[in-house]
């Protein structure tokens, strides 16, 4: 019975799996120098790096097409896990305070003249940082208070922003206030293996934490007096919901960049396929989240080349009016 | 059992009850009565483990509520709230499958085959099988509160806390509702019921306690609770009671007659 009841959303996540794949693959096709499917998927069953495909594609464009499918996969996971736990449609994993938090510690980096090597690790550790920050507002007694961390978040958020345009402003070299704003605007140019490899690890744990709450997950979707009195430890799952929802987005800012409203609109597309169950609708936003992202990057990469837009000035360009309905739509509700 | 002794109850230092104490045997309905913000709901939640008590103790079958830990008090004791959030985009069968979640360890991502049976049994006992695969948020009142039972009922718990599951319901859907809970009760579980209606708790309760004055007035059986001079005090209205040959009781407000 179980089985045959969870045969629908399964199916759909199936389904979506194997359209991502399709996506990868097509991702890493689409560029200056197009290749068919066939020399794609025959170069990642075989690598063959003496050819100029295999190179092309080996130094290129797979290490972006999985940096692109890392990044909106952990948003969308990040995403979900939010939006679950506060029972608020219009959260994105940026109310973290992580996005800002970065994007701070990057404007300050490149201003001082940071390594652009290290860039993406001060981005990281500047995003778990705020993100700790802002839980420690949020914390009341041994929980958490879901109006305090969506204060905080804002609060921080807008504080940061202040202070990168301010060093944007202050800076006295163009050049430095254009890797900055580059920087904002999302984009995953020049970005390689050895970037991917450190997100990789700090997304994947972040990843496994998100799956061992799924469960907990759907007990707070009872509401927080019901989930107690089912046995569920509140205090804790928040706290481990936030620990896994700031890793996966710091890991995603500190190689991205800040990409909007992947975090914003995958779940709710996740959910309008599988439905509510935090099982399915975890697994389904990661692959949609990669799958957008990879989307995107691609059409970032191909509509103008050599130029490569910032893939979340794309993004923004596409959210925006999705963002706008959502909200029209929830406020009517 | 539970057994409730010399609990105190208080918001931010503000004592809303003192010195409750009250025995709730094995197979008995105990229906908590009083006035609009008495502390019912507060004395329910602490029972349930859910609320910390400002003085007293609060045992149920033979344990601290405050020494267990979550999952083993969800499988001791079911708490059912009609109030708060719905569950969105959750049908029927999701809902009473919440009743399994303190028997699931972290790691389980599936139900199993005992999960299931239980679902099954919760569903049939109270009646909801047509309304199975439905949408909770397209549930009429009476038609969640079953579901809420069910949910309970698949708890599979030795105690059930009901707060006002009765509130919205017509006259009918409240009878069908009490009958429910006696049946469960008359199959050896506790139950302890927040009632608006006195008439509802006399006619179904095996014992009322009547909250008011911030403290328990009186804990025994509706014939003898049902006081015409103490539920005036308690509800600052004149009450009357009437008798019937059988035993029962029954009281009203007594209104102040309509000048024409």
């Amino acid at each position: 019975m179980g089985l045959r009841r969870h045969r629908a959303p399964l199916f759909a996540v199936g389904a979506a799996a194997i359209a991502c794949a399709f996506t990868l693959v097509a991702g890493a096709a689409v560029g200056a120098v197009p290749f068919a499917f066939g020399i794609v998927v025959a170069q990642i069953v075989h690598p063959d790096v003496s050819t100029q495909a295999g190179r092309i594609l080996w130094d290129i464009r797979i290490p972006r097409v999985a940096i692109a499918a890392l990044v909106g996969a952990a948003l969308g996971m990040a995403g979900t896990l939010l939006q679950t736990m506060l029972r608020n449609p219009l959260v994105d994993p940026y109310l973290t305070g992580a996005s800002a938090g970065a994007a701070c510690a990057i404007a300050i980096g490149i201003a001082a003249g940071a390594a652009a090597a290290l860039l993406p690790l001060l981005a990281f550790i500047a995003a778990l940082l705020t993100a700790v920050l802002v839980a420690a507002l949020a914390r009341t007694g041994a929980g958490l208070s879901h109006e305090r961390l969506i204060l905080a978040g804002i609060s921080l958020s807008a504080l940061f922003a202040g202070i990168v345009t301010l060093v944007i402003l202050l800076s006295p070299r163009a050049s430095t206030s254009l890797s900055i704003l580059a920087w904002l605007g999302g984009s995953l140019a020049g970005r390689g293996w050895a970037d991917a490899r450190g997100a990789a690890i700090y997304a994947g744990c972040g990843a496994a934490l998100a799956l061992a709450l799924a469960p907990t997950l759907n007990g707070l979707r009872f509401g927080e007096t019901r989930a107690r009195a089912l046995g569920v430890d509140v205090e804790r799952a928040g706290w481990g919901i936030l620990a896994s929802a700031s890793l996966l987005t710091a890991a995603a800012v500190s190689i991205s960049g800040v990409v909007g409203f992947v975090g914003l609109i995958v779940p709710h597309i996740a959910r309008r396929i599988v439905g509510d169950d935090a099982r399915f609708t975890l697994v389904t936003s990661t692959l949609i989240g990669a799958m957008l992202v990879v989307l995107a990057d691609a059409v970032a990469r191909s509509i103008a080349p050599p130029l490569d837009l910032p893939v979340g000035v794309l993004l923004s360009m596409f959210g925006v009016p999705i963002f706008i309905f959502l909200a029209f739509r929830h406020r009517v509700a | 059992m539970i057994d409730v002794r010399g609990v105190a109850l208080g918001y931010g230092g503000c004592r809303i009850l003192e010195d409750v104490s009250l025995t709730i045997r094995d197979g008995e309905l105990l229906a908590i009565v009083g006035p609009n913000g008495v502390g019912k709901s507060t004395l329910l939640r602490a029972i349930a483990g859910l609320r910390p008590v400002e003085a007293g103790s609060i045992v149920v079958q033979g344990r601290a509520i405050d020494s267990l830990a979550g999952r083993e008090r969800g499988r001791i004791i079911a708490l059912i709230e009609a109030d708060g959030p719905l569950p969105d985009h959750m049908t029927v069968s999701d809902v009473v499958a919440g009743g399994r979640l303190p028997y699931r360890p972290w790691w389980h991502w599936s139900s199993t085959p005992e999960d299931r049976r239980a679902i099954d049994l919760a569903i049939e006992l109270t009646e909801i099988e047509a309304l199975r695969d439905r949408p909770f948020a397209e549930l009429s009142s009476g038609e969640r509160q079953r579901v809420w039972i069910a949910l309970a009922v698949a708890q599979d718990t030795r105690v059930l806390l009901l707060d006002e599951p009765t509130s919205h319901l017509d006259i009918r859907h409240t009878f069908d509702m009490l009958t429910l809970i006696r049946r469960l009760v008359a199959g050896g579980k506790s139950a302890v019921v927040v009632l608006h209606d006195l008439n509802v708790a006399a006619a179904f309760a095996d014992r009322i306690a009547l909250l008011g004055e911030r403290k328990l007035l009186a804990c025994d059986t509706p014939a003898r609770v049902f006081d015409e001079l103490l539920l005036g005090r308690v509800y600052g209205i004149p009450i009357a009671v009437r008798r019937e040959a059988d035993g029962s009781v029954l009281a009203f407000a007594v209104a102040p007659a309509r000048s024409r």
